[in-house]
């Protein structure tokens, strides 16, 4: 019995009132300048996001805390009214509607289970709502919980579960009703790192197999690149940037985007004129660094962004026109070190790490040549979304 | 390891003692009520269950328990039914002024309950509700409703209102989400603030004395009628009585809750 699947990957959540959106586009859930802000607070919480999910795919809200993620994601279940701008699902205004019309499936950070009733009688509930047949009730809740492989504890009492039963119940009472589309508040943030890794994929399974629409809040940029198809990063109630997680990750448009969602050594200089379509910008104990990304005038400040993994270390040779440096700190973490490098005599501390096993390790007090291939320097905006607007 | 034994001895020794000290009064009272002579007297001289047929055979006290078993049962349940309403707002909702009208709801376990009796008195009396079970209900009301609130907003602080909201995605309305999520999750308060608020209501007598007259006389007020011209055990006799009836109420709910929890956990 365990061998029959919950539901086939061609037959996704069909909700009522299903139209094509007016722009004409794939895109099944948009949200078009949504604004929150809250009564004596200054600044708002959301201020203006716009976004737009296409159907079947996975969407993961990027963000430090406070960035009003959360608030985001609860405009969109109804749990929060918007100040401003619209919600569409399917084509269809839901701004107005409330919580229990919306048709969301929301796992909640704490899960929210109901503490008094057991398993199967949590899955049910949604469908109980919706005053399901009794016999369809039974397969759906039998169909729910086989799709997160829990069919073995359908009996069981909340207080019973492990963490990851618990999360794995939550998501099973809110896909059983088939939702329009499917909101997760930080589902991992719960877990021990372990179980963390097995439910990213987990989540990742049931969806590509469910097909269902997916918005997912995180603070964690590993989880928001390795799940989602597209990735939003957030900050002070904006979003700096939408794109697939290499755009994010490769090429992210401001430093706020750099930073956040990995190691980023940030360089200022000043842009000397273009070759081809990269920027030519004069950095300090670097010399002329050619970098891509959104070209800069000629005698404008422009950021350049290094990862640390893009950097490559050889012993200092003698030659001329390479960059060298002096290995200030080695830090061992397994499957990588992480140097720092101070360039030349009194010019950048590079944030270097290099993966173990391919050379010796340098020790501090080295001399080093650094290199890098042509791709790796990236240009990034310095302005930051906070500001504006907040004060 | 001496030192422990001494020390563990020590504190049961301190607890026994201060065990005879809470219970001393009822000890006496329980082996007073056994005594066979017409007035109170301490220690006893002989044994008998006169008294206690004494107390059924009393008509003020059969009348008495009737009128304060039908007040506490009506204020434990109006208790409940106010008290449950206002934890949620208390709890659950910001609105100006929360933290005043928090504190008008405790605010009767403040005052004596001598000034309480009086201004109800004097509140009661042009309606005319004094002497009636309604005077008495509504007395008691504003005595019970805080412990109410108090055990209910306890339960409450430590359910998961995201439960609630969970609910509410998955296509429940207000009164279905109440229904079916809030209200278990405040049962155990609930149940023990019914509880207290019956008991209370039984036991209450200075209150009660200001606001019931001949009609409507409460037990305890008519106990102490009767002291006023006599003392005999059979004061003694029903005081054991109402200490059981109070220790049965609180056992039963205890292990009705207790029953209920260990069945969720294990």
């Amino acid at each position: 019995m365990a061998d029959a699947p919950a539901r086939t990957p061609s037959a996704p959540a069909a909700p009522a009132g299903d139209t094509p959106s007016p722009e004409g586009s794939a895109a099944h859930l948009v949200l078009d300048g949504l604004v929150k802000t809250y009564p004596g607070k200054d600044g708002a919480a959301v201020r203006g996001v716009d976004l737009a999910v296409e159907r079947g795919r996975m969407l993961a809200v990027l963000g430090p805390s406070g960035c009003g993620k959360s608030t985001t994601l609860r405009m969109i279940a109804g749990l929060v009214e918007p100040t401003a701008g619209r919600v569409r699902v399917g084509g269809r205004d839901i701004t107005d509607a409330p919580v229990h019309r919306r048709d969301m499936g929301v796992v909640f950070q704490s899960y929210a289970l109901f503490p008094h009733l057991d398993v199967a009688r949590n899955v049910a509930f949604g469908l109980e709502m919706r005053k399901t047949p009794k016999a369809d009730l039974k397969r759906k809740v039998a169909e729910a919980l086989e799709l997160v492989r829990l069919g073995h504890l359908a009996g069981r009492r909340i207080a019973q579960l492990s963490g990851g039963q618990q999360q794995r119940v939550a998501l099973a009472r809110a896909l059983v009703v088939e939702p329009a589309v499917l909101l997760l508040d930080e589902p991992l943030s719960n877990l021990d790192a372990q179980l963390r890794a097995a439910m990213r994929d987990e989540i990742c399974r049931i969806q590509r197999e469910t097909g269902v629409t997916t918005v997912f809040v995180t603070h964690d940029q590993q989880e928001a690149l390795s799940m989602a198809d597209r990735v939003a990063v957030m900050n002070h109630g904006r979003i700096e940037q939408t794109g697939s997680p290499e755009d994010i990750y490769e090429r992210p448009a401001r430093s706020f985007v750099a930073r956040f969602v990995g190691r980023a050594n940030l360089l200022p200089g000043t842009a000397e004129g273009q070759d081809g379509d990269h920027t030519l910008v004069a950095l300090d104990g670097l010399g002329r660094v050619p970098a891509a990304g959104e070209p800069v005038a000629r005698g404008g400040t422009a950021t350049v962004m290094l990862r640390p993994h893009r950097i490559a270390l050889s012993p200092a040779a003698g030659g001329t026109g390479a960059v060298r440096g002096t290995v200030l700190s080695a830090g061992y973490a397994g499957e990588t070190v992480a140097y720092r490098v101070r360039v030349g005599d009194d010019g950048p501390l590079l944030d270097v790490e290099r993966p173990t096993g391919t050379q010796e390790p340098f020790g501090p007090g080295a001399e080093v040549e650094l290199t890098w291939d042509h791709a790796a320097p990236r240009l990034v905006s310095d302005e930051d979304g906070d500001s504006e607007g907040s004060r | 390891m001496n030192v422990s034994r001494l020390s563990r001895a020590a504190r049961s020794v301190v607890l026994t003692v201060l065990y005879l000290f809470l219970l001393a009064p009822i000890i006496i009272v329980l082996v007073e009520s056994f005594d066979n002579a017409t007035y109170l007297r301490f220690p006893p001289e002989g044994f008998t269950l006169d008294a206690y047929r004494q107390v059924f055979a009393n008509e003020a006290f059969r009348e008495g328990f009737q009128v304060s078993g039908v007040t506490a049962a009506a204020t434990a349940l109006l208790a409940v039914l106010t008290g449950v309403p206002a934890a949620l707002a208390l709890t659950r909702l910001r609105f100006r002024g929360r933290s005043a009208v928090e504190a008008a709801f405790l605010s009767p376990l403040l005052v004596p309950h001598i000034v309480l009796g009086l201004a109800l008195l004097l509140i009661l009396a042009p309606i005319p509700l004094t002497d009636t079970y309604w005077g008495l209900i509504l007395a008691h009301l504003g005595v019970t409703v805080p412990y109410v609130v108090r055990t209910v907003s306890a339960s409450l602080v430590s359910a998961d209102p995201r439960a609630e909201e969970a609910a509410r995605t998955l296509g429940a309305g207000g009164f279905t989400t109440f229904w079916r999520i809030t209200l278990p999750a405040i049962r155990p308060g609930l149940f023990s603030g019914g509880v207290i608020a019956f008991l209370l209501s039984f036991d209450e007598t200075v209150i009660s004395l200001f606001v019931s007259g001949q009609n409507t006389v409460p037990l305890p007020v008519a106990v102490l009628q009767y002291v006023e011209y006599r003392s005999d055990p059979s004061v003694a006799s029903l005081s054991v009585l109402l200490v059981l009836l109070s220790v049965v109420v609180v056992v039963l709910v205890e292990r009705g809750l207790g029953l209920r929890r260990t069945l969720r956990s294990g």
